[in-house]
């Protein structure tokens, strides 16, 4: 199951640390065949330089249904990146995206890429 | 109207949206100047020009216009790169594929918008151009492939009038080398790096992919420069400016 652990660092070039995946779960099902039910997991509680950052992430399937937020510190780039963060997660999955943008696809992962299912379909 | 082609071994896709016969001619021509690059610039095709330049076979005088202008933006690259990017890593071949992809598609974008066209989208290899807007008042939505699954995205950005492009080795397992080891890039999963062209977003994604961790810092201290980088922790990097798409 994937987590999401928020964390935030600010570097001199304003580059921000939003979140932090777990990694993939070996051999899961693809999302539609997948049986898990929804589910609920907590991350866990991580000290930050700006206070302390727990979200809980809300499982359907293997989709992201939902991010909480259980705690946060309400200064700085915190502020900012949380929501930042439930925006990124729900609205990758679910928008009605143009392109995909992805390390050089080759012609034979092209077969079954989301890029390949773009191309075969009208313009929206 | 959409096309896809399949060039240099990976797919072409073009979503023009102002279509006309004429414009449809140009991507057409378009289509024949990549199958023409790949033609000359392949280190796959012994008979390319840069074989025949890496055997020695062409004098500095011979060499092309095109061929000249891609090895110097090569070297722009190793040295902002402090090395980490190569062309030519020791005792292998010259390879300027990294620059010749964003060079060439970047050219055939400019070649469609002196013809008139404002509102397409290429994307080559999951290096993108997004020119104008797919329907008037909003942006292109440009969906970021996850690292681990293929199938699903972590990010989607909205652009205008920029270009993105991806560095990973999800694809290719490790076939970017950092340049100042000789060693399989290590240290990120991806980046994705936006910018006003896809000479700058394609050369500046794989430089920061080749150097690793200090990657994701440097290349958004790069001018112009956005980045959305995940690193080997899988820790998801945002450059404050990048133009996410939640609205």
């Amino acid at each position: 199951m994937r987590r999401a652990i928020p964390a935030v660092l600010l570097s001199a070039t304003g580059l921000v640390m939003v979140w932090q995946f777990e990694p993939a779960a070996p051999a899961v099902a693809s999302p539609s065949s997948a049986h898990a039910g929804d589910a609920t997991v907590t991350g866990t509680r991580e000290a930050i330089r700006q206070g302390t950052v727990q979200v809980q992430v809300v499982f359907s399937g293997t989709r992201i249904a939902d991010v909480v937020v259980l705690q946060a510190p309400d200064t700085g780039p915190t502020r900012h990146a949380l929501p930042l963060l439930r925006e990124m997660t729900l609205r990758a999955q679910s928008a009605q995206i143009d392109t995909v943008t992805g390390a050089t696809m080759t012609s034979q992962a092209y077969r079954s890429s989301l890029q390949a299912a773009i191309d075969g379909r009208g313009s929206r | 109207m959409k096309w896809v082609e399949h060039i240099m071994g990976f797919p072409v896709s073009v979503d023009l949206r102002d279509s006309t016969p004429r414009l449809a001619e140009e991507v057409d021509r378009a289509f024949a100047w990549l199958h023409e690059v790949d033609l000359r610039f392949s280190p796959f095709r012994a008979d390319s020009e840069v074989c025949r330049l890496d055997r020695g076979e062409l004098g500095p005088d011979q060499v092309s216009t095109d061929l000249r202008h891609v090895l110097a933006l090569c070297e722009l690259y190793e040295r902002r790169s402090g090395g980490a990017f190569r062309a030519r890593l020791p005792d292998r071949h010259l390879d300027p594929c990294a620059v010749v992809k964003g060079w060439a598609v970047q050219h055939a974008a400019d070649t469609l918008r002196a013809a008139g066209a404002r509102r397409f989208c290429i994307n080559a290899g999951g290096d993108v151009i997004a020119s104008g807007e797919p329907v008037p008042g909003d942006p292109w939505l440009v969906g970021v492939r996850h690292p681990d699954r293929p199938q699903e995205l972590c990010a989607v950005l909205a652009v205008r009038d920029q270009a993105v492009a991806t560095s990973a080795n999800y694809e290719r397992g490790g076939h970017i080398v950092d340049g100042r080891t000789g060693h399989p890039a290590h240290g990120l999963l991806s980046i994705t790096i936006v910018a006003p062209d896809l000479i700058t977003a394609d050369t500046t994604a794989t430089a920061a992919f080749a150097m690793g961790a200090e990657g994701p810092a440097w290349a958004a201290a790069e001018p112009r420069c956005q980045v959305f980088a995940v690193d080997a922790s899988r820790r998801v990097f945002c450059s404050s400016g990048l133009p996410m798409a939640w609205g």
